[in-house]
């Protein structure tokens, strides 16, 4: 039971990170400004140079060590990709 | 007056299914809410209290409730094409957050939240028809730290305490579960056998059990959302579950489960 848990105190210095995580989770209006370009959606939130270049890559280690939370890392993924190849889904 | 007692997986692949989600174990999944859906109409429920996770979509960082009742005329969520609007119990809403907090629980409120897929992913397979207006109660399972099992199941006792005082024929449904871990290095290995184990034990009416359980052990079984079911089980103390399917996934356990009341 020492290993760290899975899902962690969200430290405060990636909230901006996660901001921006959850917006890509949740607003549309952002994912679409993001989709068109990434760099200007991410100045609206203040991110820094390497938080901007993680987030565009999708780079889940580099996000989960700057303190991202493990959800919001999985789940804005999958929105993008949901935006980006639509026909891969089936819905119910 | 509590009529009905269930919950149901809120896995997302089960509404837009990718191609690497089996499609078969999907349409199980889909027969046991269609179970759900067709007990619901036959218990005629007024009102459908449901226990869910945020999945931080209602509240991001900026303000984090333990416990949470939505109080609006009604709620709406988004995903993808998706849109839900389903209309609040409000007096029902009322009477759960003003009579919890009179039985020594400090919930959190709001009139006006986007509503989570927690909620209506279940809700989409398994509304009744007519629909029923719903109560949305909110158990913070994201973003730690948690309320302990012990906490939800002493919260889920006063609810089934105030439901069952109530005129309304109320249905109450957890959303969550089973083992699961998105965005961490276990996303493809889950703790089935837990899941397995912990069924017997509910098929049993030990649901007590789940209360002494730690939020430790949850996270490390990748279980933080049976914190819903820990509320349910406050509510229906020793029923012994009626488990409709439990189908694991390679990256979720799916289970749908009844407790008559």
């Amino acid at each position: 039971m020492n290993d760290p848990p899975h899902y962690r105190f969200p430290p405060a210095s990636a909230y901006r990170l996660n901001r921006c995580l959850f917006a890509l989770k949740s607003d549309d209006a952002f994912r679409a400004r993001f989709l068109k370009d990434a760099q200007a959606a991410m100045s609206e939130l203040a991110l820094d140079a390497e938080e901007a270049g993680a987030v565009a890559r999708g780079d889940r280690d580099a996000l989960l060590a700057r303190g991202a939370h493990p959800y919001l890392v999985f789940m804005a993924d999958l929105r993008l990709r949901m935006e980006r190849e639509p026909v891969s889904f089936e819905f119910f | 007056m509590l009529v009905g007692a269930f919950a149901c997986a809120h896995t997302p692949q089960l509404l837009a299914r990718p191609s690497t989600e089996d499609r078969d174990l999907v349409l199980r999944v889909h027969a046991a809410f269609a179970r759900v859906k067709r007990r619901l109409e036959a218990l005629r429920a007024d009102a459908i209290a449901i226990v869910a996770g945020d999945h931080v979509e209602a509240f991001f960082l900026d303000a984090v409730p333990a416990l949470a009742v939505y109080v609006g005329t009604e709620c709406t969520g988004t995903f993808g094409h998706y849109r839900y609007r389903f209309p609040i119990h409000e007096p029902l809403a009322r009477a759960v957050v003003e009579q919890g907090v009179e039985r020594g629980f400090d919930l959190f409120y709001t009139q006006h939240a986007p509503l989570d897929y927690a909620f209506y992913i279940p809700l989409h397979f398994t509304m009744p028809e007519p629909a029923a207006p719903i109560v949305p109660l909110h158990v913070n399972v994201y973003l730690p730290p948690q309320p302990t099992p012990r906490r939800c199941y002493d919260w889920g006792r006063a609810l089934g305490e105030i439901l069952r005082t109530r005129p309304e024929r109320v249905v109450l449904m957890a959303s969550g579960g089973m083992s699961h871990f998105p965005g961490t290095d276990r996303y493809a290995s889950p703790e089935f056998e837990y899941d397995r184990r912990l069924l017997e034990v509910l098929k049993a009416g030990r649901g007590r059990e789940l209360a002494a359980i730690t939020g430790q052990e949850l996270d490390k079984m990748g279980n933080i959302e049976l914190r819903t079911w820990a509320t349910l089980l406050g509510a229906v103390g020793e029923a012994k579950a009626e488990v409709y399917c439990y189908e694991p996934s390679w990256h979720h356990g799916n289970a749908v489960v009844e407790w008559p009341v």
